[in-house]
C-alpha cells in the first residue's frame, strides 16, 4: 500500500467530502456542520489563495468552521498553514509571521488584527461552486505545517513538518489497530497551535466520522467533560491534566460509549489511568508519545485492565516505537546503552522533521547522524526494556509541560531579564502542589516589589497564557551552590 | 446568607487563587473576563468555596454554571437548604 500524502490523506478527505456530504463533519459551540458544509467552505477559500504565490500562510487558529476548511484548501494547494494562536500577544505572533516571512494570512475573525500584510477574511468569502478537484502531484517533501513551540533563546521556534511526515504519522496510527468509521464521535480539544490537534481533526475526517472541538473559551476539562456526557464521544486523545481534574468527581462519569481514550503530552499518572479505566468501561486505553519534532505522536503503551502495567514512578510506560520510528536511548556519546539504561532518548524516521526552521544551531545541537540514520535528541531521560518498553524519567534540560504545552523556563527567564535590561537576575521555578499540579514562579534578585505588576503586564505582551508566572517572589540575594551558580534547588525550598 | 454576601465571600477566594490584590467579579464574569482564570485554578477556586461554604458540588453542576452569577446561585440553593 502507497505511503504518500496524496494517497493517505488527500483521496481519503475528498471520498469522505463526496461520498458523506449529509454526514456530520464538525460539532462546534454547539452546532453541526456536515461534509457538504465542509467541502463548501472548503471550495470558497481554496477560489481565493489559488492566486497567492507563496508557499507558507499564516492562519489565524479560531475555533470554526472557515479554519478547519483553511487547512484542507491549502492542503488541497501543496501549501503549508502556520497557526498564529488569536489569544497569544500580538508581538509573538509578528515574530512567528517574521520568522517565516509570510505575506498572507487567513483570518476567520470579524475583523482582524494584523495591518501591513495581505489578510484574508475567511468568514466573508461567498461560496459559489464546488473546487474539490485534485490532479496536481506535490512531493512529499513539500510542507504541510509549521508550528512554533517555546524557545530557550526566548523566541518561539519554528518546527516544520513535511506531506510526508504527515503521511508517516497516518500509517502509523492505521497500524496500531485502532479502528474507526463514519458513526464515530472523536474529540478536537486542542489549539491549532499545538500539534495534537492535526491527529484530533484530521484522522475522523478521513473516514468520514464527526469531530467534536472544545471552545477555548471554556475550562477545558468541564468542556471535554460535557461532551462526553452529552454527545456520547467514542474516540479522544487528551492530555492527562483532564483526567487528573476530573479524579474527585470520577465516580459520577460513566462513559460507555467510549472506544479508544488516547493520553499525549504529559506523563500520565498509573493511578489515574486506573480511576479513569472504571469512567471509560469499554475503552482501550493507550499512553502515547511524541515531541512535535516527530509529528503528533510516535510511541504507544495499551494499558493493560486486567493485570500488571509497566511504570516508573507511578508514571505510565509510553512503550514502544510505532510503525516507521526508529527508537533508541543514547549516552552522552551517543552510544546506544544496554537494556534498563538511562540515558536521552532519540528518535528517527518517516515521521522526523526536516529540522528547525531557519535555525542552523539549534539543529547542530540536536539532530545527528548514526550509522547513516538522522536523529533527534528528544532531552527525555528514558530507559527500555528487552521488550523495547520505554519508561520516562524527566528532563535533561529545563523544559516543562503544563496541561501538554511545552514551556522552556529559560524563555520566560529571558523575556524577563529583558524588562529589567539585563541588569537584575530572575529564575522561572516550576512548583508542584500535593496533587502534582505545576505553575510556574518567577523569582527576582531584587527588593523592587514595587515592579511586579509592571514585570506581569511586559510578560503578558510577548508570551502565550500559559506561560505568565502564577506569582512573582523577590529575593535580595539568590543563594548558589558550590559552583557558584545560582542554586535554583534552594530558591525552590524558599518559596 | 444572601447573594451579595456570597458573591463577597467568592471576590475574597477568587483573589487568593489568582494572587491578585484587587478583582471585581459582577454576575456576567467568566473564565475569559479573568487573567489566570484556568483549568488549573478554576480547580482551586471550586474546591476553595466547598470548603468555606461547606458544600460539594456535583461535576454536573460545576459544568452548568456559565459565570460567577450562577456559582452563587449555586451556592445559595446548597447552603439554604
Amino acid at each position: 500500500m502507497s505511503t504518500t500524502f496524496d494517497e493517505l490523506i488527500v483521496r481519503p478527505l475528498l471520498h469522505s467530502l463526496s461520498s458523506c456530504q449529509d454526514n456530520n463533519a464538525f460539532y462546534i459551540e454547539g452546532c453541526f456542520y456536515s461534509y457538504r458544509d465542509m467541502a463548501e467552505a472548503i471550495s470558497k477559500i481554496r477560489a481565493v489563495i489559488k492566486n497567492i504565490p507563496e508557499v507558507n500562510v499564516g492562519l489565524v487558529a479560531n475555533d470554526d468552521i472557515e479554519t478547519y476548511a483553511s487547512i484542507f484548501a491549502l492542503w488541497l494547494e501543496g501549501k503549508c498553514y502556520v497557526p498564529l494562536h488569536p489569544e497569544q500577544p500580538i508581538q509573538r505572533c509578528l515574530d512567528i509571521v517574521s520568522q517565516v516571512g509570510m505575506n498572507y494570512i487567513l483570518d476567520s475573525s470579524e475583523a482582524s488584527r494584523y495591518k501591513d500584510i495581505q489578510v484574508i477574511m475567511t468568514h466573508y468569502l461567498s461560496f459559489d461552486k464546488l473546487c474539490l478537484e485534485y490532479t496536481d502531484n506535490f512531493s512529499d517533501d513539500t510542507l504541510a505545517y509549521i508550528l512554533f513551540t517555546s524557545g530557550s533563546t526566548g523566541k518561539p521556534k519554528g518546527v516544520p513538518l513535511s506531506r510526508g511526515n504527515v503521511a508517516g504519522f497516518v500509517d502509523a496510527f492505521y497500524a496500531m489497530d485502532i479502528k474507526l468509521d463514519s458513526n464515530d464521535h472523536c474529540l478536537q480539544m486542542f489549539d491549532l497551535t499545538f500539534d495534537l490537534s492535526v491527529q484530533s481533526y484530521l484522522i475522523p475526517l478521513l473516514v468520514g466520522a464527526c469531530v467534536y472541538t472544545v471552545s477555548p473559551k471554556r475550562i477545558k476539562y468541564e468542556a471535554v467533560f460535557e461532551l462526553l456526557d452529552e454527545e456520547n464521544l467514542t474516540f479522544a486523545l487528551m492530555v492527562p491534566s483532564v483526567i487528573h481534574y476530573l479524579r474527585p468527581y470520577m465516580d459520577e462519569i460513566d462513559a460507555p460509549s467510549m472506544r479508544y481514550s488516547l493520553f499525549c503530552g504529559e506523563a500520565l499518572p498509573l493511578d489515574d489511568t486506573e480511576c479513569w479505566s472504571r469512567c471509560v468501561p469499554n475503552a482501550r486505553i493507550d499512553n502515547v508519545y511524541g515531541p512535535t519534532e516527530n509529528t503528533i505522536y510516535c510511541t504507544d503503551y495499551i494499558f493493560n485492565r486486567e493485570g500488571e502495567n509497566k511504570e516508573s514512578n507511578g508514571v505510565l510506560s509510553i512503550g514502544k516505537s510505532m510503525k516507521g520510528t526508529q527508537t533508541i536511548i543514547v549516552d552522552e556519546k551517543n552510544e546506544i546503552l544496554a537494556a534498563n539504561e538511562k540515558g536521552e532518548l532519540c528518535l528517527a524516521g518517516m515521521q522526523l522533521t526536516p529540522g528547525y526552521w531557519n535555525n542552523p544551531d539549534k539543529n547542530q545541537e540536536a539532530f545527528f547522524l548514526k550509522d547513516g540514520t538522522r536523529f533527534y535528541r528528544t532531552g527525555d531521560i528514558c530507559t527500555m526494556d528487552s521488550d523495547g518498553d520505554i519508561l520516562y524519567f524527566g528532563r535533561k534540560d529545563s523544559q516543562v509541560k503544563i496541561q501538554g504545552f511545552r514551556i522552556e523556563l529559560s524563555e520566560i527567564e529571558c523575556v524577563a531579564r529583558k524588562f529589567y535590561d539585563n541588569s537584575i537576575a530572575v529564575v522561572a521555578i516550576p512548583l508542584y502542589d500535593n496533587n502534582r499540579n505545576c505553575t510556574i514562579q518567577l523569582v527576582v534578585e531584587s527588593t523592587d516589589r514595587a515592579s511586579a505588576d509592571t514585570l506581569t503586564n511586559y510578560l503578558k505582551e510577548y508570551l502565550p497564557p500559559y506561560m505568565i508566572p502564577q506569582r512573582i517572589h523577590f529575593l535580595e540575594r539568590f543563594p548558589l551552590n558550590v559552583n557558584n551558580k545560582i542554586d535554583r534547588k534552594k530558591i525552590t525550598t524558599l518559596l | 446568607m444572601d447573594k451579595q454576601q456570597i458573591m463577597t465571600e467568592l471576590n475574597t477566594i477568587f483573589c487568593q487563587v489568582l494572587n491578585k490584590t484587587s478583582l471585581e467579579l459582577c454576575e456576567e464574569t467568566s473564565a475569559k473576563d479573568v487573567d489566570g482564570w484556568n483549568s488549573l485554578t478554576n480547580m482551586q477556586i471550586i474546591s476553595d468555596a466547598e470548603k468555606h461554604f461547606n458544600i460539594r458540588f456535583k461535576l454536573r453542576e460545576i459544568i452548568k454554571m456559565k459565570n460567577v452569577g450562577e456559582l452563587c446561585d449555586t451556592i445559595l440553593n446548597k447552603v439554604s437548604i
